[in-house]
């Protein structure tokens, strides 16, 4: 069988991520005053959102640079990139799980596909596969879905745009935690996801309680794979 | 429009640790050889991660979102659409918010 990627699914992914779209455009605005209020140009504030596209990443570095000083220490520098590391490791996962897909299309489709990779996007183009979708160009639609709105809120942002006062009034922080809530819901069929869920769920409540910010997701997707990596019997194939 | 170098290089560098974390699980993965096992734990993966957004969640959250959670989980088992029940969860939250003062 073959993997296509085509226009098609790239709309089709597009559409679908629309939702998340508007929650990811709100915090890009916020990101853009942010932006400002250290003086960073309009330029250097684009580019960074172009190139590092992590809201909690961003922050991170906003947040390194006191009165937007960019002189750092090597030992303050090593130290800001291990906590990007760590704030986006549960992308290594993302990308492993999307291999057995992504892989059967161009190394020049599958990485700018990976540039823009985000968490709805990769929770909504994992249960599309799960429901027996082929188009690869659904993962970049759906990519990109998120990503142009988080560049379009940092411009509005910093050019002084700010459209929603108080985004927690109209709950869009709560966007991914609902579609996440929704699929999973969803998504468990059998005894096996249940199984899934509370040990992912035990576990990522222990990794919150003890460990950074970025911990409990990785904790909790590397617990389901090991549950299932377990447990897995080879003959009964559904 | 300026765009200082020292800016550039802290950005370049930043943006290489990103896209070294979205691109290098996948780029691994075409060194390990694939087997049904590995698959069946990497299909595992999305539901768990959702639990790991959704649990913190539930435990940081007060009424409005645990209100939303439960009403979400409700009317996706009664199989409507993801969408949907998403959605209708968000309502949920911004209304008991704007309605609490929250």
């Amino acid at each position: 069988m073959t993997t296509p990627f085509t226009s098609n699914g790239m709309r089709r992914g597009f559409i679908a991520g629309q939702p998340f779209g508007v929650g990811v455009f709100v915090y890009g605005i916020a990101f853009g005053l942010l932006a400002v209020q250290i003086r960073f140009s309009l330029l250097e504030g684009t580019l960074m959102s172009v190139l590092v596209y992590s809201g909690s990443a961003q922050l991170a570095v906003v947040n390194g640079l006191p009165g937007g000083a960019l002189s750092l220490s090597s030992s303050a520098l090593s130290a800001l990139l291990a906590t990007i590391f760590l704030l986006n490791a549960r992308y290594l996962l993302y990308g492993a799980a999307l291999r057995p897909w992504l892989g059967q299309v161009p190394a020049w489709q599958a990485y700018p596909t990976l540039a823009v990779l985000g968490d709805g996007n990769w929770i909504l183009s994992m249960k599309q596969a799960a429901n027996g979708e082929r188009d690869a160009g659904y993962v970049m639609g759906s990519g990109l879905a998120s990503f142009l709105p988080w560049i379009g809120g940092t411009v509005l942002g910093m050019l002084g745009g700010n459209l929603i006062a108080n985004p927690r009034l109209l709950a869009l922080d709560f966007m991914l935690i609902a579609f996440c809530a929704a699929m999973a819901t969803s998504m468990v069929k059998g005894r096996t996801d249940l199984a899934i869920v509370a040990v992912a769920g035990g576990v990522a409540l222990v990794a919150d309680a003890l460990l950074p910010q970025g911990w409990p997701i990785v904790a909790a997707g590397l617990a389901g794979a090991l549950l299932v990596w377990v447990r897995f019997k080879p003959e009964p194939t559904p | 429009m300026t765009l200082r170098p020292d800016f550039l290089w802290l950005v370049l560098l930043v943006g290489a640790v990103a896209f070294a974390c979205r691109a290098g699980g996948f780029l691994l993965m075409r060194f390990i050889p694939a087997s049904p096992r590995l698959e069946a734990a990497l299909r595992a993966t999305p539901l768990a991660v959702m639990v790991g957004i959704v649990a913190p969640a539930a435990a940081h959250g007060g009424v409005p979102e645990l209100l939303a959670l439960a009403v979400i989980i409700g009317l996706a088992r009664l199989g409507a659409n993801d969408v949907v029940s998403a959605l209708a969860g968000v309502a949920v939250v911004a209304v008991t918010r704007s309605y609490a003062g929250l």
